[in-house]
């Protein structure tokens, strides 16, 4: 559907995109995900042509569009700020792509109240001014102005970032089942690795330029190919030299020379080990109460260690309390150091 | 490919070489040019013996009386800095800050400068002060040692000017004291300051770099002032440059070359003080590190006797402010005869010094009876005051909107990121005016186009004649770009980028995208501006009187030439018209001012709302009315 095939874009003398390699599919929803300043909208402005790269291809549907202006690509976007033209209506602000295609006036009204009523938006509400709309609706808006000319992809540049936690979370729902039911591929740039985790098909992580991996949630969290992977995508333990150690005299497949991680929820309090998993003895130096979980500082001697247990009301355990903690060999990741200059050569 | 290329470089292209060679037309040909041959003709003046001699002029400064212009104007300033500070700062203190009594009404009154002003204004004060003037009268009634003639002069002029510029203050300032985060107060008394101490410690430091400005603003406005010293007799710089630039080699020295000389001192001090202005505000300024402001709550002024002693000056200034406009406008209702006597005569209230015309009768020194046709006339009916009118109306529009769409497309090209160098070229070449007093480009275009030498327009006299006007038109359109490019230069930073990248990949041309996307935004800052300039325009007396053109004589003109000296036949009611024009510029002023700070400031959902609420009120009306008709019918 997407190819983008060794793109290299730089501003000046700062390479912002080393040779990024990108595979989207039809009807697919794929996240860019990555810190600030990392290339994903750089790459996103790529594909939708408010960029032109220094060398490298863009391909949709095996056409290239890399030299195509902007408003022939039929990409549609969604602003970060949304981008709703403020002297308009909601009405006019969807309908100005149609009536630019010059299309006729029954043509565009039809068009019109038949997106806004797949988006929800009310005739009442088509009448009105943008700025008098909630942001939720207001992004609503957005997409439907983005998806009533029928484009072939949708880009989405952080469209939640500007929303506040609740109604963050609403929106990411909403976004996730309107997206199915358009079925339209989908390209979607986030910094937040729970909405990349919760609404993607595939995630591209970006670090400095360069794409770290590509992969579904569970592998990119689960299996992340890179230490700076593991490192952005959730909270996870690295294991200190001597529990290494200790890990290794217990008989585990674990190499020291390697950088050594587990996840929170991988590692359990006060339960027997079965097969394989090691025990190891610690003191709980710190808690924090999160409700639906807790996270225990568990002091190892050699390093403090980060644990998540379900608040079941069962075990609560007290500063102070000497625990062991439970570890199972298999849960590691492991990284040679060298190996982030392996994958990005 | 490249046939796309051609196809959308093309009209492009053209358009932008068309702006280009239009620019630099209006910069090098009614700009520089004029003004450099104003700059240099001091230096070719020729002496008695006829050689040129480039130091004639400044010879003659130094020897003679020239001096005392400048002496003078500079007088004026650095004491109108003094009182019109202490005036802005009280009032907007008074309405702002104080808890006194009344605070909107004494506001209103106060802001009655911005609705009339120059010439409008000064004939307003004199009417009130002057010799014979209303007031003056009365207290030379009640104290016969009285001085009558206290306002003339220096006072007269400091006085009126120093009501008339607070103008400013009552914008910018009251702005300033809204926009003080609250908290700073409340965390200054909590830690044990007084009211006045919070005042001084607290409130008026962060209100330097605003004052700072209005400080330099003032000293201009007073250098360079024109109406009040030309009405009230104070010589000053730029009545003695008008007066110059119609003087002739015959009657004096070198007149020309003395009006530039005065201009280029003018200048140089408009000059250097903008510099420092402009310095200045590079530096920054004080930004109120607050998240969360608090709006600011009116303090009380606890001891007694410094209260009632606020209250009373808050009101004095109010009758100040008030007592012009009161008057003018009740005697704007009355027959000329009450007018010459300054006295309210409850018998005289009449309308025909706005509309109508009438005969006038008298007595002759033979005892005959000789009756003048037409003698008293309205503002509407006066052949001169409506010729006036017209044209500074049609003048002052022409220039704003010129203004305005030069700024536009200017601000335009230079929002282009790609355009940025030549864009820095761009904007300061339309702030270069600036830098001159009005008077200055006013005197240059009269001299510099006086002939039929200047190739670039046709080799025409342009101030010949009815040709006059489009040289007035050029000045007030050159003296407002700068302003008008510092307003809509601010709007353009309202439009997000992100807005211009969604109408272009949702398929908008740049000439769509301008036009339905930008413009809209802009528009009503556009529209503010063209108001504001025309406003301005429509009353102003200083470019006109440097024209001093019989093709060409604008309103203000026309009022400044309403004096009832006439006792015998003509002109009848010349005060009484001066009135009535005053109260018709309050009225448009208030009207403009109005729909820019009122209609204008209205984003489109208010807009919606508002129309809604009309819908909604007009069907209850018609609604009841249709009511109404079907009972009629019913009982007929």
């Amino acid at each position: 559907m997407i190819k983008l095939n060794d793109i290299v874009v730089k501003f000046g003398d700062f390479t912002a995109l080393h040779n990024i390699n990108v595979h989207v599919r039809e009807g697919e929803f794929f996240t860019f995900l990555g810190p600030s300043g990392c290339g994903k909208t750089t790459t996103l402005r790529t594909i939708t042509g408010f960029i032109e790269p220094v060398s490298g291809t863009v391909v949709v549907k095996d056409r290239d569009i890399t030299h195509v202006p902007i408003e022939d690509r039929n990409i549609g976007i969604v602003f970060q700020s949304y981008a709703l033209f403020p002297t308009m209506t909601v009405y006019d602000n969807i309908a100005f792509g149609l009536k630019i295609k010059k299309l006729k006036k029954d043509e565009i009204d039809k068009k019109v109240r038949e997106i806004a009523r797949k988006v929800d938006l009310s005739d009442e509400q088509l009448g009105k001014a943008v700025s008098q709309l909630s942001g939720g609706q207001q992004q609503r808006v957005a997409i439907a102005r983005a998806l009533v000319t029928g484009p072939a992809i949708i880009c989405m540049d952080e469209p939640l970032s500007n929303l506040d936690a609740k109604l963050r979370v609403q929106l990411r729902n909403e976004l996730k089942k309107m997206q199915k039911d358009f079925g339209i591929t989908t390209i979607y740039v986030t910094h937040d690795q729970e909405e990349a985790l919760t609404l993607s098909d595939r995630i591209a992580v970006f670090n400095k330029g360069y794409i770290e991996q590509i992969g579904t949630p569970n592998e990119v969290y689960n299996f992340s190919k890179t230490e700076f992977v593991c490192n952005f995508i959730g909270d996870i333990n690295r294991l200190g030299d001597e529990v290494v150690a200790k890990l290794v005299e217990a008989g585990a497949d674990v190499d020291p020379a390697k950088h050594n991680y587990v996840r929170l929820e991988r590692l359990h309090v006060n339960v027997e080990p079965t097969g394989g998993q090691v025990a190891l003895e610690g003191k709980v130096t710190m808690r924090e109460y999160y409700g639906l979980y807790i996270k225990y500082y568990i002091d190892l001697g050699s390093q403090t260690i980060k644990v998540i247990e379900k608040n079941d009301g069962v075990r609560i355990y007290e500063s102070g309390q000497s625990v062991r903690v439970i570890l199972d060999p298999a849960d590691i990741m492991a990284y040679a150091p060298e190996k982030e200059e392996e994958v990005r050569g | 490919m490249s046939q796309s290329l051609d196809r959308r470089l093309r009209p492009d292209f053209i358009v932008r070489m068309i702006g280009l060679v239009f620019f630099i037309y209006l910069f090098f040909g009614f700009m520089l040019l004029p003004c450099l041959n104003t700059l240099t003709s001091i230096f070719r003046e020729k002496n008695a013996a006829g050689e040129a001699d480039p130091f004639a002029v400044i010879r003659f400064f130094l020897a003679g009386t020239m001096g005392r212009y400048v002496w003078n104007s500079l007088k004026l300033a650095v004491c109108l800095v003094i009182t019109v500070n202490v005036v802005g700062i009280s009032l907007v203190l008074l309405t702002e800050y104080f808890d006194i009594k009344g605070a909107k009404i004494l506001r209103v009154g106060y802001m009655t400068t911005m609705i009339y002003s120059g010439v409008a204004l000064v004939t307003g004060y004199m009417f009130l002060y002057a010799g014979d003037g209303m007031i003056t009268s009365v207290l030379k009634d009640r104290f016969p040692d009285f001085n009558a003639s206290w306002f003339s002069g220096f006072n007269a002029v400091l006085f009126t000017m120093t009501f008339a510029c607070t103008s400013n203050h009552m914008l910018f300032l009251r702005n300033a004291i809204r926009n003080i985060d609250y908290n700073t107060v409340e965390a200054a008394r909590n830690m044990g300051a007084n009211p006045f101490k919070v005042l001084w410690k607290v409130v008026l430091p962060t209100l330097i770099p605003t004052l700072f400005s209005l400080t330099v603003m003032t000293f201009i406005t007073g250098l360079c002032a024109m109406s009040a010293p030309t009405l009230l007799g104070y010589d000053s710089i730029n009545p003695e440059i008008v007066r110059l630039a119609g003087s002739s080699v015959a009657d004096e020295s070198f007149p020309q070359a003395r009006a530039a000389l005065l201009s280029i001192i003018l200048a140089m001090f408009t000059i250097v003080l903008l510099t420092v202005l402009s310095a200045y505000e590079r530096k920054g300024h004080y930004l109120s590190v607050s998240k969360t402001k608090a709006k600011l709550q009116k303090q009380k002024i606890n001891n007694p006797v410094a209260n009632v002693l606020a209250h009373i000056y808050a009101y004095i200034l109010f009758i100040i402010y008030m007592t012009p406009v009161v008057m003018i406008i009740v005697f704007s209702f009355q027959n000329h005869s009450a007018i010459r006597g300054k006295k309210l005569d409850m018998n005289g209230w009449t309308i025909i010094n706005y509309i109508g015309k009438q005969d006038y009768s008298y007595t002759n020194d033979r005892g005959k009876v000789k009756t003048v046709a037409g003698a008293i006339s309205g503002v509407f009916s006066n052949e001169k005051t409506l010729g006036g009118i017209k044209l500074s109306f049609l003048m002052s529009a022409i220039a704003a909107a010129l203004a305005c769409v030069i700024v536009v497309v200017a601000c335009n090209y230079m929002f282009k990121k790609k355009n940025k160098g030549t864009g820095v070229v761009l904007e300061y070449a339309l702030l270069f005016p600036w830098l001159l007093p009005t008077i200055l480009i006013c005197y240059s275009y009269r001299i510099y186009f006086n002939s039929n030498a200047v190739w670039y327009v046709g080799n025409q006299n342009l101030y010949f004649k009815e040709n006059v006007r489009f040289l007035i038109i050029m000045a007030y359109t050159v003296t407002k770009l700068p302003f008008s490019l510092r307003m809509i230069k601010a709007s353009f930073y309202a439009i997000d980028e992100e807005l211009q990248d969604a109408a272009k990949n949702l398929g908008a041309s740049g000439l769509r995208t301008f036009l339905k996307v930008k413009l809209p935004i802009i528009l009503p800052s556009v529209l503010a501006v063209f108001a504001l300039n025309f406003n301005a325009l429509f009353t102003e007396y200083d470019m006109s009187a440097t024209f001093q053109s019989p093709q060409a004589i604008s309103y203000a003109m026309v009022i400044q030439g309403m004096t009832a000296d006439a006792t015998r036949g003509a002109n009848m009611n010349a005060l009484g018209r001066r009135c009535a024009s005053t109260v018709f510029i309050m009225i448009v002023s208030g009207i403009i001012l109005y729909l820019v700070y009122g209609v204008g400031a209205r984003d489109l959902g208010e807009r919606l709302e508002h129309r809604r609420k009309r819908r909604e009120l007009w069907a209850r009306l018609t609604g009841e009315s249709r009511k109404e008709k079907a009972a009629e019918v019913r009982d007929a």
